[in-house]
């Protein structure tokens, strides 16, 4: 295998060469112009007083990063964004794994009830938030009419200041943890059976077998899970906009809809930019961290 | 082998090439036939139809010029028109947005086109007869940047099962507002994002207002909050409305019968006789120094700067706000005309809706007009200040936060 692999590039010389390049072009080109240069550019941007239009952009140097951190809103948005993902992935991989090993049997009950956890996954965010919306609606809502009947008065969950980021917290984690249970479902069914069986043999019990062979044994999982859906979760945008629009005063606000608000609402491009190469930063952290704790090198 | 590997390859490049070229910009001027103008607006809602007979009228009047008009909702107009616009792309005409302050933005970027076709006469825009203050509110740098698409002023909307006799003072209008909230009816609807125009309106009416004439805070003054504090107070203790409410979900509240009183434009009349509401309309009542006053809404039509065709544009701009054009519209729409010369029109004062409109035409007051930043200082100070306030109470610490920043966006220095 080794040496055809080294063999490989031999064989492409000259005009294969060539002809290996033009087939790359497409993609290149697709690559560069809509996913390099805007990268660039947003860098570029950042560092100006940049609104769309304007007959000249004044460089600011890192004026956009220290304004962001004065920025009152921003620190809002960014501990909002953190709040929102810390707390989706930790309860999405309970739930999800709960899921996973209650459901991971092969019968008809177990794939009916694994189909309606995962049909929010195939809708979008858009639509989820605005049934959710609908739903949690203290005049015309489901949950506000329930409550109602129960003698109760109804909760604007949406409207409340304390209330409004949890109830966002829980729609996400409805959306996703379908999405969460089939993947570890995939992952649990991966494991070889005779670890099991050997544990058995061994005499270890369900929690034991649980925290010595199915853990450890979903890592790769797991870790490809809780990546998907920080990344996920740091970038939400549709399901607050739609639901809260950052409100009720900026106590939903993330990241994503701070830069939009800044970047398309009131045209300042070089400070939304800004925000957006900081949620970058945000990112590439926490994955280095995630990285670390699944003990990513030694996993496989 | 190699030939057809390099054919195939090339063909790829070329097929590339063909899809990014497609990502251009398309140009219909050449040729011969009506010149094309396409004119993009959020004109959605009940009086859409007002604005459809303008465009089908002009375009059956004018056969070589061809006019469409697409309407979308104005965020997506907010989002996509600056970099249409700056980049040459994007239609010839467009109402912006519904807030008249936004055309400040596209004259900072030189987006839009000076209008220039003013005067007298059908083919020109009169702009001696159009409301002073709306040509003022378009005029930056003595330039004239866009014409009003309309004028409407705000009124009382009451549910008639509700609301047996409308209130006629603002001490009548928390009375009431304070009584009818019962049974799962709130007494009068107020929106606190999305379009919160009738808070500027209860303040005045309270005898206060959001800045002074050099553009300086005065919602903390004690006149300010004294205006603010009775309707947190309802909002909050007497639950007249729901906190949290859209404009758009507290006119569904009045559509599904569960407001007794909303404060709302013409555009809302439509609606609500679909939703089968028995309503009746009625002037706000009067302030608390005895003298009316409501606000008074437009949105702005304007000119890309780019346009290629810059004298025809101007002569739509000049039918639609046209005396003949205008005069349909409000009847149409009962949209008060924008034009002064139709003020004592026998039709339009006989016509119940557009009369009680109209009527207001003289008491109203636009929100925050050329006020610098005045789209964030409503987005950033004075919706934040109305959504603490309802929310905790405390008026005289939202204020406080608001003045400065109000004060820091205007660039006022006390």
């Amino acid at each position: 295998m080794t040496t055809l692999l080294r063999k490989a590039p031999a064989v492409l010389g000259g005009r294969g060469r060539a002809a290996g390049y033009l087939f790359m072009a497409p993609s290149l080109l697709i690559l560069g112009v809509f996913v390099l240069f805007p990268i660039g550019r947003s860098l570029w941007y950042s560092l100006h007083n940049w609104t769309v239009g304007a007959a000249e952009q004044p460089w600011t140097g890192l004026d956009n990063y220290t304004k962001l951190f004065g920025d009152a809103q921003f620190r809002r948005a960014l501990a909002n964004t953190l709040i929102i993902t810390v707390a989706s992935t930790a309860v999405l991989v309970v739930i999800g794994l709960g899921l996973a090993l209650a459901l991971q049997s092969e019968n008809v009950v177990s794939r009916v009830i694994r189909s309606a956890f995962f049909f929010p996954t195939v809708i979008s965010l858009t639509t989820v938030g605005m049934v959710w919306r609908f739903l949690l609606d203290p005049d015309i809502g489901l949950v506000g009419g329930v409550t109602r009947a129960l003698g109760l008065d109804p909760v604007n969950w949406l409207q409340s200041t304390a209330l409004a980021l949890p109830t966002v917290i829980f729609v996400n984690v409805w959306k996703n943890a379908g999405f969460v249970m089939i993947v570890l479902v995939a992952g649990l069914k991966a494991i070889p059976g005779e670890y099991y069986e050997a544990a058995s043999l061994d005499g270890a019990g369900r929690l034991q077998t649980l925290r010595s062979i199915t853990l450890p044994a979903l890592r790769p999982t797991m870790l490809f899970v809780t990546f998907m859906v920080t990344v996920q979760s740091l970038q939400l945008f549709d399901l607050v906009y739609v639901m809260t629009g950052g409100g009720p005063l900026d106590h939903t606000e993330t990241l994503v809809t701070k830069l939009y608000r800044d970047g398309f609402v009131n045209y300042e491009t070089g400070y939304a930019a800004a925000t957006s190469w900081v949620l970058f930063i945000v990112v590439v952290l926490v994955s280095a961290l995630q990285l670390r704790i699944f003990r990513y090198n030694d996993a496989d | 082998m190699r030939n057809k590997r390099a054919l195939a390859a090339l063909a790829s490049v070329a097929l590339t090439g063909l899809l990014v070229s497609g990502c251009g910009n398309s140009d219909d001027s050449s040729g011969s036939g009506p010149v094309s103008l396409t004119v993009w607006t959020g004109f959605t809602g009940g009086d859409a139809p007002g604005y459809d007979e303008i465009v089908s009228d002009f375009n059956a009047a004018h056969p070589d010029i061809k006019v469409t008009m697409t309407k979308m909702s104005w965020d997506t107009i907010q989002q996509k028109l600056p970099s249409a616009w700056v980049t040459g792309q994007g239609p010839d005409i467009a109402a912006p947005s519904s807030d008249p302050n936004a055309i400040a933005q596209y004259v900072k970027t030189n987006s839009v086109l000076e209008i220039t076709n003013t005067g007298t006469g059908d083919d020109k825009v009169n702009t001696d007869q159009l409301a002073a203050e709306l040509v003022k509110e378009f005029t930056y740098n003595g330039k004239l940047y866009a014409v009003p698409a309309n004028y409407a002023t705000l009124s009382l909307y009451y549910n008639k099962k509700l609301v047996s006799k409308p209130p006629t003072t603002v001490a009548e209008l928390q009375d009431q507002a304070a009584k009818l909230t019962t049974g799962g009816n709130y007494g009068l609807v107020l929106a606190d994002n999305n379009t919160i125009q009738m808070w500027p309106i209860l303040q005045w009416l309270s005898g206060g207002d959001i800045v002074d004439a050099n553009n300086c805070s005065v919602v903390s003054t004690p006149a300010g909050i004294a205006s603010l504090q009775p309707w947190v107070d309802l909002v909050k203790n007497k639950k007249i409305s729901p906190v949290g409410l859209s404009g758009a979900e507290a006119d569904s509240l009045f559509s599904a019968g569960k407001a007794a009183m909303e404060i709302n434009g013409p555009w809302a009349a439509p609606s609500y006789q679909k939703a089968g509401v028995d309503f009746g309309l009625a002037a706000v009542p009067a302030g608390a120094d005895g003298k009316p006053v409501t606000l008074g809404s437009t949105a702005p039509l304007a000119i890309s700067a780019k346009t290629k065709h810059p004298q025809q544009a101007q002569e739509f701009l000049a039918y639609w706000t046209s005396k003949t054009a205008q005069l349909k519209f409000s009847k149409t729409t009962g949209f008060p005309p924008l034009r002064t010369d139709l003020g004592d029109d026998a039709d339009l004062k006989a016509d119940p809706t557009v009369s009680i409109f109209a009527s207001q035409v003289s008491n109203a007051r636009l929100y925050l007009p050329q006020v610098p930043n005045a789209t964030k200082v409503d987005t950033d100070a004075y919706v934040p200040l109305i959504q603490t306030a309802t929310r905790d109470g405390d008026v005289a610490g939202a204020a406080a936060t608001a003045a400065k920043k109000i004060n820091e966006l205007t660039g006022c220095t006390q």
